[in-house]
């Protein structure tokens, strides 16, 4: 009996302790976090999407996203950057858009690239521990862009160094593979794509066509991060 | 202008009709109206099957006379039919616009024959729905046929004049209800025009000699015409009698706007200038000002020598040379002016809507640019003219390009109108991939769970298969177990998600602008897929 107390009291011991210490070393990570504060443009349509509860596809709640936390000191690090795109003549306006600041989902702030399989880059002008992107395709109808993909590199040409962050071109219409993550209806508070912290300087952005038509296109796309060490 | 040139003329401008109307018929999606007729007339070429619909579907017409070409084509079913085939018919009445405005030779002149003729081929909304398969584009051709030989009738009244007006007005009511704004336009016009007719020195310009008998031939050929349509050849009388009792349905339907309740002036408005956000702008403004030089021109006052002349005229019976000056513009105007006042007031408001009365426009704008080229002494003045008329031209001709080969099924197109998204051809893909890799096939079972508005044009493009199933509430639709293929829009979608939980791949599709549709495909099936996209 006194053998089992002394085991009780040790493994109560053991289970506080180790909580105490998860607790302590969360909060001593958590004190080297902030929230990610956002600008988000004003809704566009009216009306929440239809929540579809499936595997595959985004549930779409019609509430307000969650807190997103980055490190301390995290900074848009691509506001007015250069940015090339596939299509060398878009249809409507032009690639610097994307990385114009401006979000609105009315006519004349976003840039059209053709139809088919598109991609815009943008290059951060110097290497960064990448916290947060974020992409607004189209916001002011309820639509789905596919095969929806972004990478990362410190390569120019993404011939090397390629790390894929997202990816919901499930069925590998666009030839870089499978993807897992979900399809999404486009809403005023953007895409949210975590790069946990990968170190880059070139972010590239593919998707190919929406259910609305088969171009593409880009309101804004916003990079977060800390200049790498 | 000699005939000789004229002849040449025209030729190149039915040229310039065909190179707009027909290449590439297939490339816009079945708009949901389209694919709705399209189902229609597969009954009837399938089983011979046609019956009036009193509630919906507007006249035989267009089924009908999409038979010969479906023949042509050696399409026999449904399912072997395409968006080339069906198209053709409204691409080839819409083409048989321009021929018919032959018809109006003396009453308006051959120059303005020709400038109407350009206008017509090359204005973006007279494309756009030459390519289109509603019925229209047909409705025009029997308005302008109706004009035509009503202006041939009282030019030279004669039996076969009185019938071939009779056939058209038959034709028009058989193709669409709004027929009766046409013909109550027409009467007015023609009431307008007697009164407003010119003064001379000796009184008024002598009316046409029209015999009672030849009004008698008129209508018993429309009543014929119209009753060999509605009774589906005999088959069903009753249909006749259908079409007078849909009359209810339409005026509700034409009181009540609903969601198509647009402004007064939308029409005018959508033709002067569109614009949507940072789309391209779209505008028809020059045929709607030469129509108003056209209109005005109608009402001039003809110097001291024409009057004389006229004065000599006035004394002898109704004749060409008088009433090519006087007669036709002024009724061409009323009518015009009557018909788009109609139109415009009836709160129902479709873009396809605006043809009937834009033919109208059209004819007062050759006028009017025949008129300008008339009065211009100088030649110097006429070059510039010329050149600025088809800067004009040109224009028009670009935007029809862009409203049918890029912007063809985009919201920014003002003649695009709750179109079927681009996007739904890949849903029409995915299924056909899908099919060749299911052990049965077009046999597979596909069930279809969508609202009334979100089913079209799912038939159309499901027509090859023989075991597709449509509601419009899951709890009706019976279990899913084992299904391939279920579509679903948003609000089924919302509750079949959890029932279907992880043994189905989902994916969206646009339908239409602001609508999504969902495709479910069985889980094991959709591995099997990916699996072949491999090999």
């Amino acid at each position: 009996m006194k053998k089992e107390s002394i085991i009780f009291a040790f493994a109560i011991i053991c289970i506080l302790g180790s909580a105490t210490s998860t607790y302590l070393l969360s909060q001593s990570q958590d004190s080297n976090k902030e929230e990610l504060k956002l600008q988000l443009p004003k809704p566009m349509f009216i009306g929440t999407p239809r929540n579809i509860k499936t595997p595959n596809l985004e549930i779409v709640t019609g509430k307000p996203r969650g807190p997103f936390f980055v490190p301390k000191g995290t900074k848009l690090v691509s506001l007015r950057r250069a940015v090339t795109a596939s299509d060398r003549q878009p249809v409507i306006g032009e690639a610097g858009f994307v990385t114009d600041g401006e979000k609105s989902g009315e006519d004349g702030y976003f840039v059209e690239l053709g139809p088919g399989v598109q991609w815009v880059k943008i290059d951060l002008q110097g290497e960064y521990d990448l916290s947060a992107i974020l992409v607004w395709h189209y916001h002011a109808q309820a639509r789905v862009y596919r095969d929806v993909i972004v990478q990362v590199s410190d390569d120019k040409d993404f011939i090397k160094g390629v790390t894929t962050i997202f990816n919901n071109d499930h069925d590998n219409t666009s030839g870089l593979g499978i993807g897992k993550d979900k399809e999404y209806i486009e809403t005023n508070e953007g895409r949210l794509v975590d790069p946990r912290g990968i170190k880059a300087r070139y972010v590239r952005l593919y998707s190919n066509g929406n259910t609305s038509n088969d171009m593409n296109h880009y309101v804004e796309v916003e990079v977060y991060g800390t200049p790498a060490i | 202008m000699n005939k000789t040139a004229f002849r040449g003329l025209f030729l190149l401008v039915l040229a310039g009709t065909l190179l707009l109307r027909l290449p590439r018929l297939g490339l816009r999606p079945m708009h949901h109206d389209e694919a709705n007729q399209a189902v229609k007339f597969g009954t009837l070429l399938e089983k011979g099957e046609y019956r009036y619909d009193k509630t919906e579907h507007h006249g035989p017409s267009l089924y009908y006379l999409t038979l010969p070409v479906a023949w042509a084509f050696s399409k026999q079913t449904l399912a072997s039919l395409d968006e080339t085939t069906l198209r053709l018919v409204p691409a080839i009445f819409g083409a048989g616009i321009i021929l018919l405005l032959l018809f109006f030779g003396d009453g308006m002149g051959r120059p303005a024959v020709l400038f109407s003729g350009l206008l017509a081929a090359l204005s973006p909304a007279m494309t756009y729905f030459s390519r289109f398969y509603i019925q229209e584009t047909l409705f025009v051709f029997f308005i302008v046929g109706f004009l035509g030989s009503l202006w041939r009738l009282a030019e030279h009244p004669s039996t076969g004049r009185a019938l071939a007006s009779g056939f058209f007005a038959g034709m028009m009511y058989a193709t669409k209800e709004t027929s009766i704004i046409i013909f109550a336009a027409v009467g007015g016009a023609i009431v307008l025009t007697i009164i407003f007719r010119k003064k001379t020195i000796s009184g008024r310009l002598p009316l046409p000699k029209i015999r009672m008998i030849h009004i008698l031939w008129g209508l018993a050929a429309a009543a014929v015409t119209a009753f060999i349509f509605f009774s589906s050849f005999f088959k069903n009388p009753k249909g006749i009698l259908d079409s007078m009792i849909a009359f209810k349905g339409y005026f509700e339907k034409g009181g009540s706007a609903g969601f198509h309740a647009p402004p007064l002036l939308y029409y005018l408005t959508l033709l002067a200038y569109s614009k949507s956000g940072a789309g391209p702008a779209w505008s028809e403004a020059l045929i709607l000002g030469l129509a108003i030089v056209g209109g005005a021109a109608a009402f001039q006052k003809k110097d001291r020598r024409l009057l004389k002349a006229n004065a000599g005229r006035a004394e002898k019976p109704f004749s060409s040379a008088t009433s090519a000056e006087n007669f036709f513009p002024k009724f061409i105007f009323f009518f015009t002016v009557l018909a788009t006042a109609a139109f415009s007031i009836i709160p129902y408001k479709t873009p396809w809507n605006l043809l009937p009365f834009y033919i109208g426009i059209i004819l007062l704008a050759g006028m009017g640019a025949a008129f300008i080229f008339q009065s211009l002494r100088k030649d110097y003045l006429k070059v510039i003219a010329g050149l600025l008329l088809a800067a004009g031209l040109f224009h028009l001709g670009w935007q029809s390009c862009r409203a049918n080969f890029q912007f063809y099924a985009d919201r920014r197109n003002p003649y695009a109108y709750a179109e079927t998204s681009p996007d739904f051809l890949q849903l029409a893909k995915r299924i056909d991939r899908l099919a060749a890799l299911h052990p049965e096939g077009r046999h597979m079972l596909i069930k279809v769970v969508c609202g009334l508005h979100q089913t079209w044009p799912l038939p159309w493009y499901l027509r090859s298969f023989d075991r597709v199933g449509y509601w419009q509430d899951w709890p009706t639709a019976g279990g899913f177990e084992r299904v391939p293929l279920i579509i679903a829009d948003e609000d089924q979608a919302e509750n079949l998600g959890p029932l279907l939980q992880d043994k189905y791949q989902a994916e969206y599709y646009g339908l239409r602008p602001d609508v999504l549709l969902v495709l479910f495909i069985d889980r094991g099936f959709w591995e099997k897929y990916l699996l072949d996209g491999k090999k």
